[in-house]
């Protein structure tokens, strides 16, 4: 009997020990869970329970049509008033993922007689789901570790600001599921590739197949089981395991996935998909040639197979090179371009790259959103080097390809954070395992001295010692022969091989303290950090601001609402709304009002028109607005209050946008001042000040301010004084904060006159009936 | 031909009730009828100084033009200085409408009363001009009869119309009526127009006497109150014994009926005129309704989600005997300022304590629910209301009394969470409610113990029967052969 460095009870069975292990379990699992969806209800209770930004809205509105039509109505779904004139085959463009879990979970619920409202269903899936991620993330860091470690991760994930960011209630995006889809999909081949067994593969291939419905991102997955199946290989590590796992999951998820519409034949005529195929044929011919090496023990003929492999495999990549150049492959799309070269998008395909979350991350927000867990993440990532299984691999692949995509692009921050948490709760548990271990190492007297410094840089070195053996040891406490209680057993069997004597490890309470102080420390101030991220930065709606009334009392900030409302209970059914893209889901989902363009995006010609139009001057926009039926136009303005995100500020892109089509019309350096600058004060370019966007933006706002200079509150820049005259539009309606303004465009002069004219006659008029009259009047004295 | 000898008593009690009118039981010695014009509800008060000509007069006959029957929405008999409405019949005829008023007591010869009648007309004034531009004034047109009808001889008879604000633009000079007129038609004073006095009309219920001088007389006046109308109004009243509460749900549609905005609206003019305290009289910054006091978890949204601005103030409950002594306040601003022609749809809700408007009759055993019809926007005609009173699961005996006849009223089920079989629930439709309508709808009902019991018994039968799942799935074994460990 080892000595110990505090008591532990010594008359416990082991069945009570289990029985306690597995209950505490689950009670841990159950309040993991509850923090998950708690944390991320700050919107509803900061704001109320409404869909938040602007893909939300597409897929809640979506969601409607699914639960008042049903799915076959849905799937047919053609949409006349997005993308106007063209309108939008929604059925076919979507992944359907989200809106049918939403669909199905309201449907189940009104049959049990609990007519819960469809947006609340919306509204809360995200956190409801992240729930599962919780526990999806437990499963798979228990097969890479253990159990504690598994706790840790479900922790971890449950609120980690990186994945709150698009999880909160609310945030009713693809997004919202497809993280639990992902992590549990990797969970099953993880368990497909340990055990072997077909069911897992195909369980993997079922959830790969939701994960397709559900999120574009699934290519993520396409990628990683083949490159994890191609690293096994290449390290010699094939087995029938690794055969069984991942054929069945290639065919039945290949082929399940070509059933979502939007996804098609992209799985066997696209490059992001070739990888998957390719190593499926490399590992019939690896199987193949396993087989023959078992029956034939020719050094030669070994020798020859390894030959026509790397033939097999150069012919392979030709043959793809060929295909795609022939055209029957298609090639990257420009947004995985961009994955590789981050300039690539914003010299090619300025509307990708007009998107924030398409900017590359900046470095502080890996801080922001993983606080502790980033720099914890390498030293996890080592600790799967040391000990290597096939799963470890996964790992270690996912952990390098996820980081240098979340250093590509801001959103992808999300792929990488189950990773983080995982790599993080294997290092963070192998620490808790050797501090918390009370086991004395037998050491005599002399050395103690030296392991002083063990708490120092002694860290990795114990626990990757400790971590290497336990996990095995730690699937069968009972073969261990505890000479003492079951709880000493339970750490007996972590303790490295018993018999051997402990020559390193941890002395007394004081060291043990000091570290386990430090780490519960680090995780308090990790809650506490998760917690002020997510209620200051993640759960603001952006369809609501709010700003602080001089007492401390919240003032919401509701022009959008305002606006999209009153164009929807005061404007005809049909009138077409033209907006910047960004607005287009807002404005169907609030105002149901057709739209020219929405952040669908996929008619650049249709945005750069829009774009064209908005930096045009009045008479050139006029004919484009009456070719499109355009009867609004909404610009949102936030020079009164403030709001730095108005169309002012994203100008530039819509006239980069409109030069990719129209280079000859629209030129970007005509709306800069002379010595380069982006001004709207006197000195803005004539361009500038004679361009629609411009006008709408600063009609009479000059004179709110009255004989006050007037000052824009975005751009910290003065107004000019002269007024604007909009000859083709009307001011129609503008919000309490100047953030929304609505403009009509005019009809056709009745006597065919030019709009211009006809209202520089209509002004002019008025001065010329008031000459007259005083004549007449003389007159008649 | 036996259908004809026997339609010959009927044809004989006709005779016999117009021959009674014609014959003049009574005479009125003056009748004034007052109109308060407002945006879409005028108030209209016609009294009448009755003297009897017989013994025995119990049934007096009032008379109102097809034209105002048409708009008038209310119709209350009063004995002046009593609180009793007096019961009412009404009989159509092609130009108007006769109504038979039953008097509480016989009058003998000579013996005079004052009768009030008490009318409220909607939708009957239009904004003239049909358009206003946001800085413009609102101007309305109300027209009405010049005469007030009435089977017997009148002896003198005054119209008076009265606007709010001082400031009438323009009225029609009746024609052809010098012979009734004394020194002048008409009469203008600040905000009042009196018709009248017409003196020595004899009984002008008859066709000719409308061909030859009834006409119709119209007036033009400012109204600087905005012209509210409620398009539609659905109320959902939801009673629950397990949760001891009462919630109501109103969904509103609230439209402004006033003058068309001419142009656009001006953020810039409006906020000056804020300002300035100088509103656009046709225009609606803001609402104040009148709630049950004691209640609790308002709410006030719209299609798109909660609106924020909006301030309520609770009354307490009053104590047991003594409700709606005070009432909440709630202020809603809608999301815009709400301009003439324009609508805004938004909903309204709120939980009550059972106790304040459910009663237990031990004896019968029954309970008795109180609903209000509606809760008024001020100034505003209802159009159309749909009433749904949700009723506990399981209840039965269920009987409804109503103040005054709906349009339809139809028994339905309403299952929501919880349910196995459904609520009884009750629709009621209304047309054209004003300020006066605001009176209870009274159900009575019973609900036996095993009702209350269902709820707590289904859902424990629920989860019962999903842990009876669980635990028999978990000793199912499904695999195929032995099972094998895998390492």
């Amino acid at each position: 009997m080892p000595s110990l460095a505090y008591p532990v009870p010594t008359d416990l069975s082991p069945t009570t020990v289990k029985n306690a292990t597995s209950f505490l379990k689950i009670v841990a699992l159950a309040l993991i869970s509850g923090a998950a969806i708690a944390s991320r209800l700050f919107a509803v209770i900061n704001f109320e329970s409404i869909i938040h930004e602007f893909d939300p809205w597409f897929n809640y509105r979506a969601t409607k049509v699914l639960a008042a039509k049903g799915f076959y109505e849905f799937w047919n779904w053609f949409d006349p008033t997005a993308w106007y004139p063209l309108g939008r085959v929604v059925g076919g463009t979507v992944y359907p993922g989200l809106m049918a879990t939403s669909g199905v979970i309201y449907n189940v619920l009104r049959a049990l007689n609990l007519p819960v409202d469809i947006r609340n269903i919306c509204v809360l899936l995200a956190p409801g789901f992240s729930a599962l991620t919780a526990w999806a993330t437990y499963l798979f860091t228990t097969e890479m570790k253990n159990e504690s470690a598994g706790l840790l991760a479900a922790a971890f994930i449950g609120i980690v600001p990186g994945y709150i960011s698009r999880s909160v209630a609310g945030s009713y995006d693809n997004e919202a599921i497809a993280i639990f889809l992902l992590m549990f999909t990797f969970y099953c081949w993880i368990k497909a590739l340990k055990t072997g067994s077909a069911l897992y593969g195909t369980v993997a291939a079922v959830f790969y197949f939701y994960m397709v419905a559900a999120w574009g991102g699934y290519v993520f997955i396409t990628n990683m089981i083949p490159l994890h199946a191609l690293v096994l290989m290449l390290m010699g590590r094939f087995s029938h395991r690794l055969y069984v796992a991942y054929c069945s999951w290639y065919v039945v998820g290949t082929l399940s996935s070509m059933q979502v519409p939007f996804v098609g034949f992209q799985p066997v005529s696209t490059s992001e998909h070739m990888g998957a195929l390719g190593v499926f044929g490399l590992l019939q011919i690896v199987a193949f040639t396993d087989l023959v090496k078992s029956h034939v023990s020719s050094q030669n003929f070994q020798k020859l197979l390894r030959v026509s492999l790397v033939a097999a495999g150069i012919l392979g990549a030709s043959a793809f090179a060929f295909l795609t150049y022939a055209g029957k492959i298609a090639p990257w799309t420009g947004r995985f371009y961009s994955l590789w070269d981050t300039g690539y998008a914003k010299k090619y395909i300025p509307i990708i790259a007009s998107v924030s979350e398409h900017q590359p991350t900046a470095w502080p927000s890996f801080f922001m959103d993983l606080q502790m867990l980033i720099f914890i993440f390498p030293a996890g990532v080592i600790l799967c080097f040391k000990e290597l299984r096939d799963e470890h691999l996964f790992v270690i692949i996912y952990a390098v390809m996820a980081s240098y995509f979340a250093g590509v692009m801001v959103r992808l921050m999300l792929t990488l954070t189950p990773v983080v948490c995982v790599a993080s709760a294997i290092a963070f548990s192998s620490l808790l395992d050797v501090y918390v271990n009370p086991i004395e190492p037998d050491v005599p007297a002399e050395e103690a001295p030296a392991v002083e410094a063990v708490p120092a840089n002694g860290v990795t070195e114990t626990t990757t010692t400790t971590g290497g053996k336990k996990s095995k040891k730690a699937d069968k406490p009972a073969a261990v022969q505890a000479s003492g209680s079951a709880l000493s057993s339970l750490f007996a069997a972590k303790s490295p091989g018993k018999g051997s004597k402990r020559t390193t490890g941890i002395f007394g309470l004081d060291s043990r303290g000091v570290v386990l102080l430090n780490a519960i420390w680090m995780l308090a101030y990790f809650v506490f950090h998760c917690t002020w991220v997510t209620s200051v930065a993640y759960s603001s709606p952006s369809v609501v601001l709010a700003s602080q009334n001089q007492d401390g009392s919240q003032h919401i900030i509701d022009d959008f609402r305002e606006a999209y409302y009153w164009l929807r209970q005061n404007t005809a059914e049909d009138a077409v709304v033209m907006s910047w893209w960004d607005y287009g889901y807002q404005i169907a989902g609030m105002a149901d009002r057709p739209t020219l363009v929405d952040n669908n995006t996929w008619n650049n010609t249709h945005i750069a028109t829009v774009g064209k139009a908005m930096s045009s001057s009045e008479e050139k926009a006029y004919p484009i607005l009456r070719k499109h039926d355009v009867e609004y136009v909404l610009v949102i303005f936030g020079g009164l209050i403030g709001y730095s995100g108005d169309d002012i500020n994203k100008f530039l892109w819509m006239v980069r946008i409109a030069q990719g089509v129209w280079p000859d019309e629209i030129q970007e350096s005509n709306y800069f001042t002379p010595r380069g600058e982006y001004k709207i004060d006197e000195n803005a370019s004539k361009t500038m000040k004679e361009s629609l966007m411009y006008k709408m933006s600063y009609y009479r706002f000059a004179e709110v301010f009255g004989p006050q200079q007037a000052v824009d509150r975005v751009r910290q820049q003065p107004v000019p004084k002269t007024p604007i005259t909009l000859d083709y539009l009307d001011e129609a309606y503008t919000t309490e904060n100047w953030i929304v303004r609505i403009y009509q465009v005019k009809k056709e002069d009745s006597l065919g006159r030019d709009l211009k004219n006809a209202n520089a006659f209509a002004t002019g008029k008025k001065g010329k009936k008031s000459k007259p009259q005083p004549r007449r009047r003389a007159l008649v004295a | 031909m036996a259908f004809k000898w026997a339609s010959i008593p009927l044809f004989i009690l006709l005779w016999s009730t117009s021959a009674s009118c014609a014959t003049s039981d009574f005479e009125n010695t003056a009748i004034v009828r007052s109109a308060e014009l407002g945006g879409s509800v005028v108030h209209v008060t016609t009294t009448y100084s009755v003297r009897a000509l017989v013994d025995n007069s119990k049934t007096y006959t009032v008379v109102l033009g097809a034209y105002e029957r048409s708009k008038t929405s209310w119709i209350e008999a009063k004995i002046k200085g009593q609180d009793k409405a007096l019961p009412t019949t009404e009989r159509a005829e092609s130009d108007y409408t006769l109504i038979d008023v039953s008097l509480p007591t016989a009058l003998s010869t000579n013996k005079t009363l004052n009768l009030v009648l008490e009318t409220v007309q909607t939708h009957a004034t239009v904004p003239w001009p049909a358009t206003a531009a946001q800085t413009e004034e609102q101007k309305l047109k109300y027209g009405t009869d010049l005469f007030v009808l009435s089977p017997y001889k009148t002896l003198i008879q005054r119209t008076k119309l009265r606007s709010i604000a001082p400031r009438i633009v323009a009225h029609t000079e009746p024609q052809g009526v010098d012979k009734f007129a004394g020194d002048a038609l008409v009469t203008k004073s600040g905000s009042t127009i009196v018709y009248g006095p017409y003196s020595n009309i004899p009984p002008s219920a008859n066709q000719n006497f409308v061909e030859e001088y009834q006409q119709r007389v119209e007036i033009q006046y400012y109204l600087e109150q905005p012209v509210l109308e409620v398009t539609e109004y659905k109320r959902a009243v939801e009673v629950s014994h397990w949760g001891a509460n009462v919630n109501t749900q109103d969904e509103i549609t609230l439209h402004n009926a006033g003058p068309k905005l001419k142009g656009h609206f001006s953020r810039l003019e409006h906020q000056v005129q804020s300002y300035t305290r100088k509103l656009a009289p046709h225009l609606l910054p803001a609402l104040q309704l009148n709630l049950p006091a004691g209640i609790r978890n308002a709410y006030y949204y719209d299609q798109i989600g909660n609106v924020s601005t909006s301030k309520l103030r609770v009354a307490p409950l009053g104590p047991k005997g003594f409700p709606r002594s005070q009432q909440s306040v709630l202020e809603l601003k809608p999301r815009y300022p709400l301009l003439g022609g324009w609508n805004y749809t938004f909903t309204l809700g709120w939980d009550a304590p059972l106790e304040g408007s459910v009663s237990y009759n031990k004896k019968t055993g029954a309970y008795t629910l109180a609903v209000p019809i509606l809760t008024p926007v001020p100034g505003s005609v209802v159009n159309n209301e749909e009433l749904t009173i949700i009723l506990p699961e399981g209840a039965t005996d269920v009987d409804f009394a109503t103040p005054f006849a709906p349009v339809s009223a139809t028994l339905g089920t309403h299952v929501t969470y919880l349910d196995t079989v459904g609520r009884p629930s009750i629709t009621l439709r209304y047309e054209n409610l004003t300020l006066k309508h605001a009176q209870e709808v009274y159900v009575t009902y019973k609900v036996p113990f095993t009702a209350h019991l269902r709820k707590a018994v289904s859902v424990a039968f629920a989860f019962f029967s999903l842990f009876a799942v669980a635990i028999i799935a978990r000793r199912i074994d499904l695999s195929i052969g032995p099972k094998q460990k895998v390492q």
